[in-house]
Protein backbone atom coordinates (compact mmCIF):
# COMPACT_ATOMS: atom_id res chain seq x y z
CA UNK A 1 0.00 0.00 0.00
CA UNK A 2 1.54 3.05 -1.04
CA UNK A 3 0.15 5.59 2.25
CA UNK A 4 0.21 5.26 5.71
CA UNK A 5 -3.65 5.23 7.18
CA UNK A 6 -4.02 6.13 10.96
CA UNK A 7 -7.14 6.27 13.59
CA UNK A 8 -7.08 9.84 14.99
CA UNK A 9 -10.30 9.45 17.09
CA UNK A 10 -13.12 7.19 18.35
CA UNK A 11 -16.20 7.53 20.48
CA UNK A 12 -18.85 4.55 21.69
CA UNK A 13 -22.45 4.52 23.17
CA UNK A 14 -23.71 2.43 26.17
CA UNK A 15 -24.03 -0.58 24.89
CA UNK A 16 -26.73 -3.12 26.76
CA UNK A 17 -30.41 -3.71 26.15
CA UNK A 18 -31.00 -0.18 25.63
CA UNK A 19 -34.22 2.02 25.83
CA UNK A 20 -33.10 3.79 22.72
CA UNK A 21 -33.74 3.15 18.87
CA UNK A 22 -31.39 2.53 15.92
CA UNK A 23 -31.18 6.03 15.09
CA UNK A 24 -30.57 7.29 18.54
CA UNK A 25 -27.58 4.67 18.63
CA UNK A 26 -26.07 6.37 15.79
CA UNK A 27 -26.65 9.70 16.91
CA UNK A 28 -25.25 9.24 20.17
CA UNK A 29 -22.00 7.14 18.59
CA UNK A 30 -21.86 10.12 15.86
CA UNK A 31 -21.59 12.85 18.36
CA UNK A 32 -19.12 11.09 20.88
CA UNK A 33 -16.66 10.63 17.68
CA UNK A 34 -16.40 13.69 16.95
CA UNK A 35 -16.26 15.16 20.12
CA UNK A 36 -13.13 12.98 20.38
CA UNK A 37 -11.31 14.91 17.56
CA UNK A 38 -12.33 18.43 17.76
CA UNK A 39 -10.62 19.55 14.83
CA UNK A 40 -11.89 16.98 12.74
CA UNK A 41 -15.70 18.14 11.58
CA UNK A 42 -18.82 16.29 9.67
CA UNK A 43 -17.05 18.71 6.42
CA UNK A 44 -13.83 16.96 6.22
CA UNK A 45 -15.27 13.07 6.16
CA UNK A 46 -14.79 12.03 2.40
CA UNK A 47 -15.79 8.60 2.86
CA UNK A 48 -18.85 6.85 5.00
CA UNK A 49 -18.52 3.34 5.86
CA UNK A 50 -20.75 1.60 7.99
CA UNK A 51 -21.25 -1.68 9.31
CA UNK A 52 -24.63 -3.05 9.94
CA UNK A 53 -25.57 -6.69 9.82
CA UNK A 54 -29.52 -6.80 10.14
CA UNK A 55 -31.08 -3.44 10.35
CA UNK A 56 -34.17 -4.76 7.74
CA UNK A 57 -34.34 -7.54 10.65
CA UNK A 58 -34.27 -5.57 13.79
CA UNK A 59 -35.23 -2.44 12.60
CA UNK A 60 -37.25 -2.42 9.27
CA UNK A 61 -34.75 -0.40 7.79
CA UNK A 62 -32.77 -0.23 4.82
CA UNK A 63 -30.16 1.82 2.98
CA UNK A 64 -28.83 3.13 6.03
CA UNK A 65 -25.37 4.52 5.22
CA UNK A 66 -26.97 7.62 3.84
CA UNK A 67 -29.68 7.38 7.40
CA UNK A 68 -26.54 7.94 9.01
CA UNK A 69 -25.25 10.68 6.67
CA UNK A 70 -27.88 12.68 7.21
CA UNK A 71 -28.26 12.07 10.99
CA UNK A 72 -24.54 13.22 11.39
CA UNK A 73 -24.58 15.92 8.90
CA UNK A 74 -22.08 14.15 6.02
CA UNK A 75 -21.82 15.75 3.02
CA UNK A 76 -20.11 12.38 1.19
CA UNK A 77 -18.63 13.39 -1.43
CA UNK A 78 -16.64 10.55 -2.61
CA UNK A 79 -17.39 7.06 -1.28
CA UNK A 80 -20.24 6.08 0.76
CA UNK A 81 -21.60 2.35 1.50
CA UNK A 82 -22.73 -0.47 4.11
CA UNK A 83 -20.71 -3.33 5.07
CA UNK A 84 -22.46 -6.74 5.57
CA UNK A 85 -20.29 -9.37 6.62
CA UNK A 86 -22.38 -10.46 9.26
CA UNK A 87 -20.32 -10.83 12.83
CA UNK A 88 -17.48 -8.81 10.96
CA UNK A 89 -19.17 -5.96 9.23
CA UNK A 90 -17.50 -3.22 11.43
CA UNK A 91 -13.77 -4.40 10.65
CA UNK A 92 -15.14 -4.65 7.05
CA UNK A 93 -16.17 -1.16 7.14
CA UNK A 94 -13.19 -0.34 8.50
CA UNK A 95 -10.96 -2.38 5.87
CA UNK A 96 -12.29 -0.56 3.66
CA UNK A 97 -11.97 3.13 4.60
CA UNK A 98 -8.42 1.74 4.86
CA UNK A 99 -7.94 0.63 1.66
CA UNK A 100 -10.09 3.67 0.48
CA UNK A 101 -7.16 5.73 2.24
CA UNK A 102 -4.11 4.00 1.82
CA UNK A 103 -5.37 4.03 -2.18
CA UNK A 104 -5.08 7.71 -2.10
CA UNK A 105 -8.90 8.09 -2.70
CA UNK A 106 -9.94 9.97 0.08
CA UNK A 107 -8.54 11.81 3.13
CA UNK A 108 -10.44 11.36 5.86
CA UNK A 109 -13.58 8.38 6.62
CA UNK A 110 -15.86 8.11 9.28
CA UNK A 111 -16.26 4.46 10.17
CA UNK A 112 -19.54 3.61 11.99
CA UNK A 113 -20.59 0.51 13.51
CA UNK A 114 -24.17 -0.09 14.77
CA UNK A 115 -26.50 -2.62 15.77
CA UNK A 116 -29.85 -2.71 17.43
CA UNK A 117 -30.72 -5.99 18.29
CA UNK A 118 -32.98 -5.92 21.43
CA UNK A 119 -36.85 -6.19 20.92
CA UNK A 120 -39.41 -7.19 23.26
CA UNK A 121 -39.03 -10.24 24.03
CA UNK A 122 -42.14 -11.78 22.29
CA UNK A 123 -40.45 -10.47 18.87
CA UNK A 124 -37.33 -12.58 19.54
CA UNK A 125 -38.27 -15.25 17.25
CA UNK A 126 -39.05 -12.81 14.51
CA UNK A 127 -35.34 -11.30 14.94
CA UNK A 128 -33.85 -14.88 15.18
CA UNK A 129 -35.37 -15.83 11.71
CA UNK A 130 -32.14 -14.40 9.58
CA UNK A 131 -29.59 -14.82 12.95
CA UNK A 132 -30.23 -18.85 12.23
CA UNK A 133 -29.50 -18.20 8.40
CA UNK A 134 -25.53 -17.48 8.42
CA UNK A 135 -25.11 -20.72 6.63
CA UNK A 136 -26.81 -22.33 3.79
CA UNK A 137 -30.81 -21.23 5.11
CA UNK A 138 -31.94 -24.25 3.01
CA UNK A 139 -29.89 -27.16 4.22
CA UNK A 140 -28.42 -25.49 7.90
CA UNK A 141 -30.68 -22.89 8.88
CA UNK A 142 -34.15 -25.10 8.44
CA UNK A 143 -32.18 -27.21 11.32
CA UNK A 144 -32.73 -24.11 13.68
CA UNK A 145 -28.50 -24.14 13.06
CA UNK A 146 -27.98 -20.77 15.05
CA UNK A 147 -24.50 -19.76 16.53
CA UNK A 148 -24.71 -21.43 20.00
CA UNK A 149 -25.31 -25.00 18.68
CA UNK A 150 -22.49 -24.05 15.90
CA UNK A 151 -19.89 -23.02 18.58
CA UNK A 152 -20.82 -26.05 21.05
CA UNK A 153 -19.94 -28.39 18.63
CA UNK A 154 -16.89 -26.51 17.71
CA UNK A 155 -16.20 -27.08 21.51
CA UNK A 156 -17.04 -30.76 21.28
CA UNK A 157 -14.77 -31.26 18.68
CA UNK A 158 -11.89 -29.63 20.29
CA UNK A 159 -12.39 -31.36 23.29
CA UNK A 160 -12.78 -34.24 21.87
CA UNK A 161 -9.63 -33.78 19.76
CA UNK A 162 -7.59 -31.92 21.98
CA UNK A 163 -8.89 -32.76 25.58
CA UNK A 164 -9.71 -29.04 26.26
CA UNK A 165 -11.48 -28.83 29.45
CA UNK A 166 -14.48 -27.68 30.44
CA UNK A 167 -12.77 -25.89 32.94
CA UNK A 168 -10.26 -23.87 30.89
CA UNK A 169 -13.29 -22.78 28.50
CA UNK A 170 -14.70 -20.89 31.48
CA UNK A 171 -11.77 -19.17 32.48
CA UNK A 172 -11.79 -17.65 29.24
CA UNK A 173 -15.13 -16.57 30.21
CA UNK A 174 -14.31 -15.27 33.46
CA UNK A 175 -11.19 -13.36 32.13
CA UNK A 176 -13.48 -11.16 29.60
CA UNK A 177 -15.98 -10.68 31.94
CA UNK A 178 -13.97 -9.67 34.74
CA UNK A 179 -12.26 -7.28 32.38
CA UNK A 180 -15.51 -5.83 31.17
CA UNK A 181 -16.66 -5.08 35.17
CA UNK A 182 -13.94 -2.34 34.66
CA UNK A 183 -15.20 -0.89 31.43
CA UNK A 184 -18.04 1.79 31.64
CA UNK A 185 -19.60 0.73 28.43
CA UNK A 186 -20.05 -2.66 28.66
CA UNK A 187 -23.18 -4.63 28.70
CA UNK A 188 -21.98 -6.97 31.71
CA UNK A 189 -20.22 -4.86 34.48
CA UNK A 190 -19.69 -7.89 36.73
CA UNK A 191 -16.86 -9.59 38.22
CA UNK A 192 -17.51 -13.82 36.76
CA UNK A 193 -15.83 -16.65 38.41
CA UNK A 194 -15.12 -20.04 36.56
CA UNK A 195 -17.44 -21.85 38.84
CA UNK A 196 -20.53 -19.36 37.87
CA UNK A 197 -19.45 -20.20 34.29
CA UNK A 198 -19.68 -23.51 34.92
CA UNK A 199 -23.24 -23.19 37.33
CA UNK A 200 -24.84 -21.20 34.39
CA UNK A 201 -27.78 -22.25 32.17
CA UNK A 202 -26.50 -25.03 30.09
CA UNK A 203 -27.61 -23.41 26.75
CA UNK A 204 -26.57 -25.21 23.83
CA UNK A 205 -23.60 -27.90 25.73
CA UNK A 206 -21.06 -28.23 26.71
CA UNK A 207 -21.52 -24.49 26.18
CA UNK A 208 -23.60 -22.53 29.03
CA UNK A 209 -25.01 -19.27 29.08
CA UNK A 210 -21.84 -17.09 30.40
CA UNK A 211 -19.97 -19.08 27.39
CA UNK A 212 -22.08 -17.06 25.10
CA UNK A 213 -21.81 -13.59 24.08
CA UNK A 214 -24.99 -11.02 24.55
CA UNK A 215 -28.15 -9.66 22.58
CA UNK A 216 -26.50 -6.12 22.45
CA UNK A 217 -27.57 -2.76 21.23
CA UNK A 218 -24.90 -0.69 20.47
CA UNK A 219 -22.70 1.70 17.69
CA UNK A 220 -19.05 2.89 17.95
CA UNK A 221 -17.47 5.01 15.35
CA UNK A 222 -13.49 5.77 13.59
CA UNK A 223 -12.42 8.77 12.30
CA UNK A 224 -9.43 7.67 9.73
CA UNK A 225 -6.93 9.81 8.12
CA UNK A 226 -4.30 9.83 5.93
CA UNK A 227 -0.63 10.02 7.38
CA UNK A 228 -0.42 13.44 6.00
CA UNK A 229 -3.90 15.10 7.46
CA UNK A 230 -3.76 12.83 10.53
CA UNK A 231 -0.65 14.55 11.94
CA UNK A 232 -2.55 18.04 11.11
CA UNK A 233 -4.70 16.55 13.77
CA UNK A 234 -3.17 14.57 16.27
CA UNK A 235 0.28 13.16 17.47
CA UNK A 236 -1.34 10.15 18.86
CA UNK A 237 -2.67 8.21 16.31
CA UNK A 238 -2.93 4.28 15.67
CA UNK A 239 -1.77 3.40 12.16
CA UNK A 240 -3.18 0.08 10.51
CA UNK A 241 -0.10 -1.84 9.75
CA UNK A 242 -1.90 -4.56 8.40
CA UNK A 243 -5.06 -6.60 7.12
CA UNK A 244 -5.90 -9.85 6.22
CA UNK A 245 -9.24 -11.90 5.14
CA UNK A 246 -9.85 -15.00 3.95
CA UNK A 247 -12.80 -17.26 2.96
CA UNK A 248 -12.24 -20.80 1.61
CA UNK A 249 -14.90 -21.28 -0.78
CA UNK A 250 -17.08 -22.53 2.14
CA UNK A 251 -19.74 -21.29 3.81
CA UNK A 252 -21.98 -24.89 5.15
CA UNK A 253 -21.32 -27.55 7.50
CA UNK A 254 -20.64 -30.00 4.73
CA UNK A 255 -18.01 -27.72 3.05
CA UNK A 256 -16.37 -26.28 6.02
CA UNK A 257 -12.64 -27.36 6.37
CA UNK A 258 -12.70 -28.21 10.11
CA UNK A 259 -14.77 -28.02 13.62
CA UNK A 260 -11.83 -27.77 15.29
CA UNK A 261 -9.86 -25.61 13.57
CA UNK A 262 -10.05 -22.33 11.42
CA UNK A 263 -7.41 -22.18 8.75
CA UNK A 264 -9.16 -19.42 7.40
CA UNK A 265 -7.80 -17.59 10.30
CA UNK A 266 -4.02 -19.01 10.46
CA UNK A 267 -3.87 -17.24 6.36
CA UNK A 268 -5.52 -14.08 7.39
CA UNK A 269 -2.93 -13.59 10.18
CA UNK A 270 0.03 -14.66 7.95
CA UNK A 271 -1.32 -11.98 5.38
CA UNK A 272 -1.37 -9.20 8.51
CA UNK A 273 1.72 -10.17 10.22
CA UNK A 274 3.48 -9.99 6.87
CA UNK A 275 2.61 -6.80 5.87
CA UNK A 276 3.09 -5.42 9.39
CA UNK A 277 6.64 -7.61 9.52
CA UNK A 278 5.07 -8.99 12.67
CA UNK A 279 7.51 -12.99 12.46
CA UNK A 280 6.86 -13.99 16.20
CA UNK A 281 3.65 -12.30 16.76
CA UNK A 282 3.74 -14.19 20.15
CA UNK A 283 6.13 -11.84 21.48
CA UNK A 284 5.68 -8.71 19.50
CA UNK A 285 1.78 -8.03 19.67
CA UNK A 286 1.28 -6.46 22.97
CA UNK A 287 -2.49 -6.49 23.08
CA UNK A 288 -5.00 -7.95 21.05
CA UNK A 289 -8.87 -7.79 20.99
CA UNK A 290 -10.23 -10.96 19.15
CA UNK A 291 -13.63 -12.80 17.95
CA UNK A 292 -14.86 -14.46 21.66
CA UNK A 293 -18.63 -14.49 20.27
CA UNK A 294 -18.06 -17.54 22.74
CA UNK A 295 -15.41 -19.48 25.04
CA UNK A 296 -14.06 -21.68 23.05
CA UNK A 297 -13.56 -19.21 19.94
CA UNK A 298 -10.91 -17.81 21.96
CA UNK A 299 -9.16 -20.87 22.61
CA UNK A 300 -8.98 -21.80 18.84
CA UNK A 301 -7.84 -18.42 17.81
CA UNK A 302 -4.71 -18.64 20.55
CA UNK A 303 -3.98 -21.56 18.04
CA UNK A 304 -4.80 -20.48 14.87
CA UNK A 305 -4.01 -16.99 14.67
CA UNK A 306 -0.54 -18.49 15.13
CA UNK A 307 0.62 -17.89 18.70
CA UNK A 308 0.75 -21.78 20.18
CA UNK A 309 0.87 -25.37 18.74
CA UNK A 310 -2.49 -26.33 17.45
CA UNK A 311 -4.14 -28.13 20.54
CA UNK A 312 -2.59 -25.83 23.15
CA UNK A 313 -5.31 -23.16 23.48
CA UNK A 314 -6.68 -24.23 26.76
CA UNK A 315 -3.21 -24.29 28.20
CA UNK A 316 -2.58 -21.16 26.97
CA UNK A 317 -5.38 -19.27 29.05
CA UNK A 318 -4.48 -22.05 31.94
CA UNK A 319 -1.41 -20.58 32.25
CA UNK A 320 -2.51 -17.00 32.58
CA UNK A 321 -0.55 -16.07 29.26
CA UNK A 322 -3.56 -14.19 27.97
CA UNK A 323 -4.01 -12.25 30.94
CA UNK A 324 -3.29 -8.29 31.02
CA UNK A 325 0.00 -9.33 32.26
CA UNK A 326 0.55 -12.50 30.16
CA UNK A 327 2.53 -12.90 26.69
CA UNK A 328 -0.59 -11.08 25.03
CA UNK A 329 -2.87 -9.17 26.83
CA UNK A 330 -6.20 -10.82 25.39
CA UNK A 331 -9.40 -8.58 25.44
CA UNK A 332 -9.14 -6.26 27.84
CA UNK A 333 -11.80 -4.50 26.94
CA UNK A 334 -14.11 -7.45 28.21
CA UNK A 335 -14.36 -8.81 24.51
CA UNK A 336 -17.65 -9.75 22.89
CA UNK A 337 -18.55 -11.92 26.30
CA UNK A 338 -18.11 -9.06 28.49
CA UNK A 339 -19.07 -5.79 26.30
CA UNK A 340 -21.78 -7.99 24.22
CA UNK A 341 -21.77 -8.27 20.63
CA UNK A 342 -24.01 -5.86 18.69
CA UNK A 343 -22.93 -7.15 15.41
CA UNK A 344 -22.15 -4.57 13.23
CA UNK A 345 -20.22 -2.49 16.26
CA UNK A 346 -18.03 -4.91 17.39
CA UNK A 347 -14.86 -4.70 15.05
CA UNK A 348 -15.09 -0.73 15.46
CA UNK A 349 -14.81 -1.18 19.03
CA UNK A 350 -12.14 -3.62 19.33
CA UNK A 351 -10.34 -1.11 17.32
CA UNK A 352 -11.42 1.94 19.12
CA UNK A 353 -10.25 -0.06 22.17
CA UNK A 354 -6.84 -0.68 20.89
CA UNK A 355 -6.21 2.59 20.06
CA UNK A 356 -7.40 3.77 23.50
CA UNK A 357 -4.77 1.43 24.87
CA UNK A 358 -2.13 2.87 22.71
CA UNK A 359 -2.93 6.45 24.16
CA UNK A 360 -3.82 5.39 27.84
CA UNK A 361 -7.16 6.43 28.17
CA UNK A 362 -9.00 2.93 29.78
CA UNK A 363 -9.69 2.48 33.23
CA UNK A 364 -6.89 1.56 35.04
CA UNK A 365 -7.80 -1.78 36.15
CA UNK A 366 -7.75 -2.96 32.62
CA UNK A 367 -4.71 -0.93 30.98
CA UNK A 368 -2.23 -2.78 29.34
CA UNK A 369 0.97 -1.59 30.34
CA UNK A 370 2.79 0.50 27.62
CA UNK A 371 1.42 -1.85 24.55
CA UNK A 372 3.36 -0.56 21.15
CA UNK A 373 1.48 -2.88 18.89
CA UNK A 374 -1.77 -4.63 18.69
CA UNK A 375 -4.44 -7.03 17.02
CA UNK A 376 -7.96 -6.89 15.84
CA UNK A 377 -9.73 -10.10 15.14
CA UNK A 378 -13.26 -10.99 13.75
CA UNK A 379 -14.80 -14.43 12.69
CA UNK A 380 -18.35 -14.16 10.83
CA UNK A 381 -21.16 -16.54 10.29
CA UNK A 382 -20.07 -20.30 10.88
CA UNK A 383 -16.15 -19.21 11.07
CA UNK A 384 -16.39 -19.42 7.20
CA UNK A 385 -14.79 -15.82 6.97
CA UNK A 386 -12.14 -14.86 9.09
CA UNK A 387 -10.65 -10.92 9.29
CA UNK A 388 -7.18 -9.33 11.31
CA UNK A 389 -6.06 -6.15 11.44
CA UNK A 390 -3.21 -5.14 13.19
CA UNK A 391 -2.30 -1.98 14.88
CA UNK A 392 0.83 0.02 15.92
CA UNK A 393 0.82 3.12 18.63
CA UNK A 394 4.33 4.46 16.26
CA UNK A 395 5.67 4.90 12.79
CA UNK A 396 9.36 4.62 12.52
CA UNK B 1 -43.86 18.64 12.70
CA UNK B 2 -45.03 21.52 10.99
CA UNK B 3 -46.45 24.96 11.92
CA UNK B 4 -50.09 24.01 11.64
CA UNK B 5 -49.41 21.53 14.65
CA UNK B 6 -47.95 24.17 17.41
CA UNK B 7 -50.94 24.92 18.83
CA UNK B 8 -51.82 21.43 19.62
CA UNK B 9 -48.33 20.41 20.62
CA UNK B 10 -48.33 23.06 23.19
CA UNK B 11 -51.74 21.59 24.38
CA UNK B 12 -49.93 18.07 24.42
CA UNK B 13 -46.64 19.48 26.15
CA UNK B 14 -48.82 20.25 28.97
CA UNK B 15 -49.64 16.88 29.45
CA UNK B 16 -53.34 17.08 32.09
CA UNK B 17 -55.07 18.36 28.54
CA UNK B 18 -54.48 15.10 26.77
CA UNK B 19 -57.46 13.43 27.46
CA UNK B 20 -59.84 16.53 26.42
CA UNK B 21 -58.33 17.18 23.07
CA UNK B 22 -60.91 15.16 21.01
CA UNK B 23 -59.27 11.83 21.46
CA UNK B 24 -62.27 9.38 20.87
CA UNK B 25 -62.84 11.66 17.57
CA UNK B 26 -59.85 10.39 15.81
CA UNK B 27 -59.99 8.29 13.12
CA UNK B 28 -58.48 4.71 13.81
CA UNK B 29 -56.00 3.08 11.60
CA UNK B 30 -56.93 -0.39 11.46
CA UNK B 31 -53.62 -3.22 11.67
CA UNK B 32 -53.88 -6.64 11.92
CA UNK B 33 -53.14 -7.98 15.66
CA UNK B 34 -51.82 -11.13 14.55
CA UNK B 35 -50.94 -12.50 10.97
CA UNK B 36 -50.34 -15.84 10.05
CA UNK B 37 -46.24 -17.23 9.47
CA UNK B 38 -45.64 -15.65 6.42
CA UNK B 39 -44.47 -17.70 3.33
CA UNK B 40 -41.21 -16.53 3.16
CA UNK B 41 -40.56 -16.77 7.24
CA UNK B 42 -40.63 -20.28 6.58
CA UNK B 43 -38.03 -22.03 6.62
CA UNK B 44 -38.44 -24.95 4.46
CA UNK B 45 -37.71 -23.79 0.79
CA UNK B 46 -40.14 -24.33 -1.73
CA UNK B 47 -39.34 -27.69 -3.55
CA UNK B 48 -41.14 -28.03 -7.23
CA UNK B 49 -39.49 -27.11 -10.30
CA UNK B 50 -41.21 -24.31 -10.96
CA UNK B 51 -39.53 -22.89 -7.81
CA UNK B 52 -36.13 -24.25 -7.66
CA UNK B 53 -33.40 -25.99 -9.96
CA UNK B 54 -33.12 -28.90 -7.74
CA UNK B 55 -36.36 -29.63 -7.38
CA UNK B 56 -34.93 -33.64 -8.43
CA UNK B 57 -33.26 -33.76 -5.13
CA UNK B 58 -36.73 -33.15 -3.20
CA UNK B 59 -38.89 -35.61 -5.69
CA UNK B 60 -36.00 -38.61 -4.67
CA UNK B 61 -36.31 -37.49 -0.83
CA UNK B 62 -40.21 -38.10 -1.66
CA UNK B 63 -39.90 -41.68 -3.09
CA UNK B 64 -37.95 -42.27 0.39
CA UNK B 65 -33.65 -41.63 -1.20
CA UNK B 66 -31.64 -38.89 0.62
CA UNK B 67 -29.37 -37.86 -3.22
CA UNK B 68 -26.98 -35.33 -3.96
CA UNK B 69 -25.14 -34.05 -7.02
CA UNK B 70 -21.83 -35.24 -8.77
CA UNK B 71 -20.36 -33.79 -11.39
CA UNK B 72 -19.97 -35.97 -14.50
CA UNK B 73 -16.72 -34.03 -15.47
CA UNK B 74 -14.59 -33.64 -12.35
CA UNK B 75 -16.50 -36.29 -10.02
CA UNK B 76 -16.77 -33.81 -7.36
CA UNK B 77 -19.88 -34.93 -4.98
CA UNK B 78 -21.65 -32.06 -3.92
CA UNK B 79 -23.45 -31.17 -0.48
CA UNK B 80 -25.96 -29.62 -0.70
CA UNK B 81 -26.69 -30.58 -4.45
CA UNK B 82 -26.27 -27.99 -6.88
CA UNK B 83 -26.67 -27.20 -10.51
CA UNK B 84 -23.36 -25.93 -10.99
CA UNK B 85 -20.19 -27.24 -10.15
CA UNK B 86 -18.07 -24.98 -7.62
CA UNK B 87 -15.19 -27.49 -8.79
CA UNK B 88 -14.59 -26.94 -12.58
CA UNK B 89 -18.05 -25.16 -13.61
CA UNK B 90 -19.92 -27.62 -15.50
CA UNK B 91 -23.48 -28.07 -15.43
CA UNK B 92 -23.19 -31.28 -16.43
CA UNK B 93 -24.11 -32.99 -12.86
CA UNK B 94 -26.12 -36.25 -12.00
CA UNK B 95 -27.91 -37.25 -8.97
CA UNK B 96 -26.35 -40.06 -6.84
CA UNK B 97 -27.71 -41.90 -3.47
CA UNK B 98 -26.55 -41.42 -0.41
CA UNK B 99 -26.58 -43.35 2.18
CA UNK B 100 -29.05 -43.19 5.13
CA UNK B 101 -26.77 -45.30 8.16
CA UNK B 102 -24.38 -42.69 9.49
CA UNK B 103 -22.11 -41.84 12.12
CA UNK B 104 -23.01 -38.72 14.85
CA UNK B 105 -19.55 -36.57 14.64
CA UNK B 106 -20.97 -33.79 17.01
CA UNK B 107 -24.61 -33.02 18.17
CA UNK B 108 -25.50 -30.23 20.80
CA UNK B 109 -28.84 -28.86 21.48
CA UNK B 110 -30.92 -26.13 20.56
CA UNK B 111 -32.77 -24.53 23.65
CA UNK B 112 -33.03 -20.69 22.98
CA UNK B 113 -32.98 -18.17 20.07
CA UNK B 114 -35.37 -20.19 18.14
CA UNK B 115 -36.47 -18.37 15.29
CA UNK B 116 -40.20 -17.85 14.01
CA UNK B 117 -41.89 -21.13 13.48
CA UNK B 118 -39.60 -23.57 15.52
CA UNK B 119 -40.49 -21.96 18.79
CA UNK B 120 -42.46 -25.04 19.56
CA UNK B 121 -40.18 -27.28 18.89
CA UNK B 122 -37.61 -26.29 21.58
CA UNK B 123 -35.37 -27.66 22.97
CA UNK B 124 -34.24 -30.23 20.43
CA UNK B 125 -31.09 -32.39 19.76
CA UNK B 126 -29.05 -30.67 16.68
CA UNK B 127 -26.41 -32.99 15.12
CA UNK B 128 -23.95 -32.98 12.42
CA UNK B 129 -24.32 -36.64 11.06
CA UNK B 130 -21.21 -38.02 8.59
CA UNK B 131 -22.40 -39.71 5.82
CA UNK B 132 -18.77 -41.05 4.67
CA UNK B 133 -18.53 -38.60 1.44
CA UNK B 134 -20.78 -36.13 3.00
CA UNK B 135 -21.06 -34.14 7.06
CA UNK B 136 -25.04 -32.88 6.89
CA UNK B 137 -26.60 -30.93 9.64
CA UNK B 138 -30.24 -32.42 11.21
CA UNK B 139 -32.22 -32.62 13.71
CA UNK B 140 -31.35 -35.61 15.68
CA UNK B 141 -35.42 -37.32 16.81
CA UNK B 142 -35.75 -39.37 19.21
CA UNK B 143 -32.93 -38.64 21.67
CA UNK B 144 -31.67 -36.65 24.20
CA UNK B 145 -28.29 -34.93 24.41
CA UNK B 146 -27.00 -36.69 27.70
CA UNK B 147 -27.59 -40.10 26.34
CA UNK B 148 -25.71 -39.26 23.31
CA UNK B 149 -21.70 -40.19 22.02
CA UNK B 150 -19.27 -38.96 19.35
CA UNK B 151 -19.79 -41.77 16.61
CA UNK B 152 -23.28 -43.27 17.15
CA UNK B 153 -24.70 -44.67 14.99
CA UNK B 154 -28.22 -42.85 13.79
CA UNK B 155 -29.86 -43.48 10.54
CA UNK B 156 -32.57 -41.33 8.47
CA UNK B 157 -36.17 -40.65 8.73
CA UNK B 158 -37.89 -38.73 6.19
CA UNK B 159 -40.72 -36.28 7.68
CA UNK B 160 -44.04 -34.53 6.12
CA UNK B 161 -43.57 -30.63 6.14
CA UNK B 162 -47.38 -28.92 7.39
CA UNK B 163 -46.79 -25.41 6.53
CA UNK B 164 -48.04 -22.21 5.07
CA UNK B 165 -47.78 -24.10 1.37
CA UNK B 166 -50.01 -25.69 -0.88
CA UNK B 167 -47.58 -28.54 -2.39
CA UNK B 168 -46.54 -31.34 -0.64
CA UNK B 169 -43.47 -30.97 1.19
CA UNK B 170 -40.81 -33.14 2.78
CA UNK B 171 -37.06 -33.03 4.60
CA UNK B 172 -34.72 -35.14 6.24
CA UNK B 173 -34.09 -36.23 9.73
CA UNK B 174 -32.15 -38.58 12.04
CA UNK B 175 -32.39 -40.51 14.77
CA UNK B 176 -30.01 -42.87 16.72
CA UNK B 177 -30.29 -46.83 15.68
CA UNK B 178 -31.90 -49.29 16.93
ZN1 LIG C 1 -16.95 -30.45 -11.75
Amino acid sequence: MTRNVGIVGGGHTKWGVREASYKDLIQEAGKATFEDVPDVTPDDIEGLFVGSVQPERFAFQTHVAPMVAELLGIDVDSMIARTELACASGQAALRYAWLAIAAGQIDTALVLGVEKMNLPREYTPEAQTSMANVMDREFDGVNGFNAPPYFAMIAQRHMHEYDTTREQLALVAAKNKTHAANNAFAQFQKEVSVEDVVDSFPLSPPLCLFDCSGVTDGAAGLILMSEEKAREVTDEAAWITGSGQTCLSSNSINNLPSMSAWPQATQAAEQAYEQAGIDDPLKELDVAEVHDCFSISEIVEYEDLGWVEKGEGGQFVEDGRSELDGDIAVNPRGGLLGCGHPLGATGVSQALEVFNQFRGTVEPERQVPDPETGLIHNLSGSASVHSVMTLARGRQ
Amino acid sequence: MNEHNDENRTERRGGTEIATDGGSDRDVVELPHQIELPRLLDFYELQTEETTKISEFYDNLADGQLTTTRCTECDELHFPPRIVCPECHSDDLEYVDLPHEGELFAFSTVRAGAPMGMEDEVPFVLGIVDLGDVRLSAHVDNAEYEDLEIGDAVEMKIVEIDGPVDHERVFYRFEPQE
